[in-house]
């Protein structure tokens, strides 16, 4: 059967154009023990990225309900980073696997109604991934700068 | 497909053997050939109950209120009917001992055109797949679904869909007919009414909308049947469908080809996993 | 009203010298509900904390917010402060500006400082919907539950068992001693197997707190830390323990051979039998399988010869419940099957062995009286092949790890053999010597010399048969050629894997196991023994491949876990849990499927007020609930909130920024 979901078509454009000195807002969801971890790790080897993310510490990837990240999108974020422990690390044995599909249907569904797949980003981040975590948000964030700042409904004035 | 007299019959049968105390069926509006669920509580009501290719609603949903719940209800339910039935006997909602459960092997509804739904067109599983007694043939053909809209809306651009949405989201007048209509809304509380949802949502703005209407559709994603109760009930006439349709098409290609509510004790798509779910969208 | 105190921390220049410290403070004041803010150098430090319990005092926060470094350092000891102030611990928030602002964002001081207020503010929103939460206390049942009696089984009961709290040892088979009864001397002391293990059964079966149950399985267990029930099956043995003597008159009398799995089937036992001479319990059981009396009826001496009339064959299986506080899991392991090696002939030539074969034939207990024969004619082997890492360090064939002791105990066979046949020759062919443990590497330098065995690095290509000879033919891959030996015997030091039934045992147990099978511990380096479900801990092989020294200390490991559980009447337990409102939980019980501890019961609640009808709602287990959220996310009705991360923090932190 031929594939329907995976073929969204995507044009990475800016939706409105950005003010000069405009800096994007994200959202990073971190569970407790693997990326939460790993942000701390990046922190302590100095490794720099960008300001733009600000951190959730969860307990779980599966603590993440879907409506989290319609929330961000609806009121605060630009953008939302999601991350948890790889497959198979999971402090909570399988909090990772429901939580991976539940993202999924997420990501799709928002980019079915018209929000680039960039807007909401996923990783799995370990304690030791430090450099891996500075790599994430430095592509998050620079994927969302490419995409412009998130005007929720135009027609809205809907105040920030 | 006619089986308003087979219907009248075990009804009738039913009510004499003294099994059911309320048999939820379907009767015309008496204005037009249109038909509107009907609760039948004596046996000298039951020449109203009919059923033919205008019998739409889906009738699972009248199992959560006051009228039925503890009785013992007789019911008939079409294929995509069952499956939500199956869903709410999983989920504890429904006990089966008290049904009893008239199956159709549906060939497909009408529109008020007179045109077959589109989602009958499209539909997985015609039979009912839970039943006493089937009308109709039980080895239906599943027909191969096709989703058409779902591919003209994916084949847009991503500006195109965008504005097409806010369009959606701009007309919901968050009446919630849909909640009410869907079966499988049956939450003492529903979450987009709790304080903490409703921060922030304004009262009727397109923002809230898009919240209400996505949350809504992300409960009912691995879930939904597709009966379409929530879109006739849709006084804007928004095509919620879409955001169903497009759910069970992603969790049908991605998790293990997951079609909800068609074995019994099979639980939505978010309440299991497998090792073998897509992970190559995560960084 | 909130009011909120906040308290930012310079970690010297840690923090000051990147982000705008004053500025942080500044903008925190000007949050409606920030009643009181301040910076200091240390926050850490006694001054810094007596700041924060000072304040408390003098403003009458409701809660606190200390932006310093990660929660992961500190969160405990700004805890510990607030209570000290009388203030329930759990009404702070940390900000983290150190590892998420001034670390990472060295280069830039206005960003750094702009995100440090808005981790602040954050942090804030979220301590506004903070609740007062207590260390929630569970009661222990001081009895700890042990499934397997192996070494180490045994180990573990005794410990636990000598710090006199009752122990149940569930042994599968009929005896207990496991794999290291069937060895014959232990490397690298060489002491045998049977005079150090002995005893320590001997001890099992008469210590007053330890009650022996072989011959049986676990069923079930429920409940959680400190209050399980385990139901155990009890297999029919046929036999009526309470009035066996052991005499040994039913087995020897019995018609009916099989294949002895203690003797690894190189001779036959019979079909009512005890496992070997020295079992503990030492009562014969019936093999059901094989017994004619069970299967067709006919026969019936064992019942004729016995004196005590302690033969019934209408023994049923047995059910037993106990209650017990913890669980210690020494399943062992299982020798790897060679039969993916076919270019060794294995299955073909009947001279080739496994070690365990090898290892009961030079056992004096043996099969063959301690001599080593080929299997084929029976003769002694002159020349024996020994081939190390068969199915270990294989992907392609058997598995990737190390299997641990078949270096060691290839050199104690290569000694074993120079013993017993003092003109054999030994050829060892390996890929390394690993010989990492006290007195190993010696153990191996002196028996390479004693022996004079041959050691060639390569691995084995091909075995084929030449006359009555088998032809070893590998690669010498010190001298780059290709050698061919020939062997009277080949011994294949096969690998160690998981017991087959771990898989269903974890399920059972409701813990986790790796892709080989072994059950998988909580931390690979800090929390070893113990497994991701409270209360149940692991000892011995069934984890991962080890020797006898290891397996016996984390056996006793293991005990000292319990006996730390068991140290107090109650146990605590952070209140940062699940909990249900049954006023909005619909009882769809999805919940129940998704929570990966089975911390989530059903429970009856009145339909409506005053009501007599009854519905079905959701109930957490706090002692089970680790509070990973899982089933918050997917309550459609937000009947669940986990505490410490409830909706409306969370969602007050999104919509702070």
């Amino acid at each position: 059967m031929e594939t329907v979901t995976n073929q969204l078509v995507s044009i990475e454009k800016p939706e409105i154009v950005a003010p000069p000195d405009w800096q994007p807002v994200i959202i990073g969801i971190l569970c407790n023990w693997c990326s939460y971890a790993g942000s701390d790790l990046t922190g302590t080897s100095r490794l720099q990225y960008p300001p733009n993310i600000r951190i959730i510490r969860v307990p779980c990837s599966s603590r993440v309900d879907t409506w989290f990240l319609i929330k961000s999108l609806q009121t605060t974020a630009d953008g939302v980073l999601v991350s948890g422990c790889h497959p198979g690390d999971c402090h909570y044995i399988s909090g990772n696997y429901f939580a991976r599909r539940r993202f999924l249907v997420t990501k799709k569904l928002l980019n079915f109604v018209g929000f680039h797949e960039n807007r909401i980003q996923f990783s799995w981040v370990s304690a030791a991934e430090g450099p891996k975590f500075a790599k994430v948000v430095s592509k998050v964030t620079e994927d969302i700068k490419k995409l412009g700042p998130l005007h929720l409904y135009k027609k809205e004035n809907f105040e920030k | 497909m006619d089986y308003t007299k087979q219907i009248q019959e075990i009804a009738t049968r039913l009510f004499a053997e003294d099994k059911i105390d309320v048999f939820v069926g379907y009767r015309l509006t008496g204005f037009d050939d249109n038909q509107v669920p009907a609760l039948i509580r004596e046996s000298k009501d039951v020449p109203l109950l009919v059923f033919n290719q205008k019998s739409v609603f889906n009738l699972s949903n009248y199992l959560k209120n006051d009228h039925t719940r503890n009785k013992r209800v007789g019911l008939v339910v079409k294929g995509c009917d069952s499956r939500s039935l199956n869903l709410l006997l999983t989920e504890s909602q429904v006990k089966r001992e008290k049904l009893y459960v008239v199956g159709i092997a549906c060939e497909g509804v009408v529109d008020d055109a007179g045109q077959k739904m589109q989602n009958c067109l499209e539909c997985m599983v015609p039979a009912a797949v839970v039943y006493d007694e089937l009308l109709g043939e039980a080895n239906m053909e599943r027909r191969f679904i096709i989703n058409a809209d779902i591919q003209d809306m994916a084949a847009k651009e991503l500006v195109q869909r965008r504005e097409y949405f806010e369009e959606v989201f701009e007309n919901c007048i968050r009446c919630n007919a849909c909640r009410h209509s869907c079966p499988l809304c049956y939450c003492a509380k529903c979450c987009i009414d709790q304080e903490t949802a409703t921060l922030y949502n304004g009262a009727n703005t397109t923002s809230s909308a898009f919240h209400a209407l996505m949350t809504w559709s992300l409960h009912l994603a691995g879930r939904c049947v597709d009966c379409r109760n929530c879109e006739k009930a849709c006084p804007s006439h928004l095509p919620l469908h879409l955001f169903h349709k497009w759910n069970e098409r992603v969790i049908y290609e991605n998790f293990q080809e997951h079609l909800a509510g068609v074995h019994e004790g099979d639980r939505g798509a978010f309440y299991k996993y497998s090792m073998q779910d897509p992970d190559d969208f995560i960084m | 009203m909130a009011r909120v105190g906040v308290f930012v921390c310079f970690c010297g220049a840690n923090i000051a010298d990147y982000v705008d410290v004053p500025q942080v403070v500044e903008e925190a004041k000007r949050i409606r509900e920030v009643k009181f803010a301040i910076d200091y150098k240390y926050m850490c430090s006694d001054p810094g904390q007596q700041q924060i319990r000072d304040a408390i005092a003098q403003h009458r926060l409701t809660s606190i917010v200390v932006a310093a470094c990660s929660p992961r350092m500190h969160e405990k000891t700004f805890r510990k402060a607030l209570s000290d102030a009388g203030m329930n611990p759990y009404l702070l928030e940390v900000a983290n500006i150190r590892e998420h602002s001034s670390w990472v964002h060295q280069k830039d001081k206005k960003a750094a400082t702009e995100k440090a207020s808005d981790l602040v503010r954050m942090a804030v929103a979220k301590s506004i919907a903070n609740e007062q939460l207590h260390e929630i206390s569970v009661p222990v049942t001081k009895r700890a539950l042990v499934i397997g009696g192996g070494i180490a089984g045994i180990q573990a009961a005794l410990d636990i068992a000598d710090a006199r709290i009752p122990v149940v040892l569930v042994e599968k088979s009929p005896s207990i001693g496991g794999k290291m009864a069937q060895l014959d001397e232990t490397f690298p002391t060489l002491d045998c197997a049977q005079c150090i293990l002995t005893p320590k059964m001997v001890d099992v079966a008469s210590h007053p707190y330890i009650e022996l149950i072989p011959y049986s399985e676990v069923l079930e267990l429920q409940g959680f830390v400190g209050n399980y029930k385990v139901k155990i099956k009890k297999k029919a043995s046929y036999v009526n323990f309470k009035t066996c003597t052991g005499c040994g008159a039913c087995w020897q009398k019995c018609p009916v051979k099989v294949d002895n799995e203690y003797n690894m089937g190189i001779d036959k036992r019979k079909a009512i039998y005890t496992p070997f001479p020295q079992a503990v319990p030492n009562k014969p059981v019936i093999d059901a399988e094989h017994c004619t009396m069970l299967t067709k009826g006919k026969c019936g001496i064992c019942a004729k010869v016995c004196e005590k009339g302690s033969i019934d064959y209408q023994m049923q299986d047995e059910i037993i419940e106990r209650e017990i506080g913890a669980v210690v899991v020494a399943t062992g392991y299982d020798m790897w099957d060679p039969k993916p090696y076919e270019e060794y002939g294995v299955g073909r030539f009947k001279d080739i062995i496994t070690s365990l074969e090898f290892e009961r034939m030079v056992s004096a207990n043996g099969p063959t009286n301690g001599l080593p024969l080929r299997p084929s004619d029976g003769k002694v082997p002159k020349n024996v092949v020994f081939i190390k890492c068969v199915g270990s360090r294989d992907e392609a064939k058997g598995i990737s790890y190390c299997s641990k002791i078949c270096c060691m105990y290839t050199t104690k066979h290569t000694i074993l053999l120079h013993h017993k046949v003092h003109d054999s020759h030994a050829y060892v062919f390996y890929m390394d010597i690993r010989a990492a443990g006290k007195g190993y590497e010696e153990f191996v330098e002196k028996a390479q010399v004693d022996t004079g065995t041959t050691y060639l690095r390569g691995r084995v290509s091909k075995i084929y048969k030449k006359g009555d000879k088998l032809m070893v033919r590998g690669e010498d891959a010190q001298i780059g050629q290709v050698v061919e030996v020939e062997a009277d015997l080949v011994v294949l030091a096969t690998a160690v894997s998981a017991p087959k039934d771990n898989p269903d045992l974890a399920r059972l147990l409701g813990i986790s196991y790796d892709k080989y099978g072994y059950l998988s511990e909580a931390h690979p380096k800090l929390r070893p023994v113990e497994t991701a479900k409270a209360g149940i801990f692991l000892a011995g092989c069934t984890q991962a491949p080890k020797d006898i020294p290891e397996t016996v200390s984390q056996a006793s490991a293991c005990a000292a876990k319990v006996c730390g559980l068991f140290a107090g009447d109650t146990m605590k337990k952070d209140p940062m849990i699940s909990t249900v409102n049954t006023e909005y939980c619909s009882g769809c019980q999805n919940c129940v499927k998704v929570c990966p501890y089975g911390a989530i019961v059903t429970d009856e609640v009145p339909f409506g007020h005053g009501s007599k009808e009854l519905r079905t709602v959701a109930k957490i287990n706090e002692g089970v609930c680790q509070g990973c959220g899982s089933c918050v996310a997917i309550c459609r009705s937000t009947a669940i909130n986990l505490a410490g991360f409830t909706d409306p923090q969370i969602i007050n932190e999104i919509v702070s920024i």
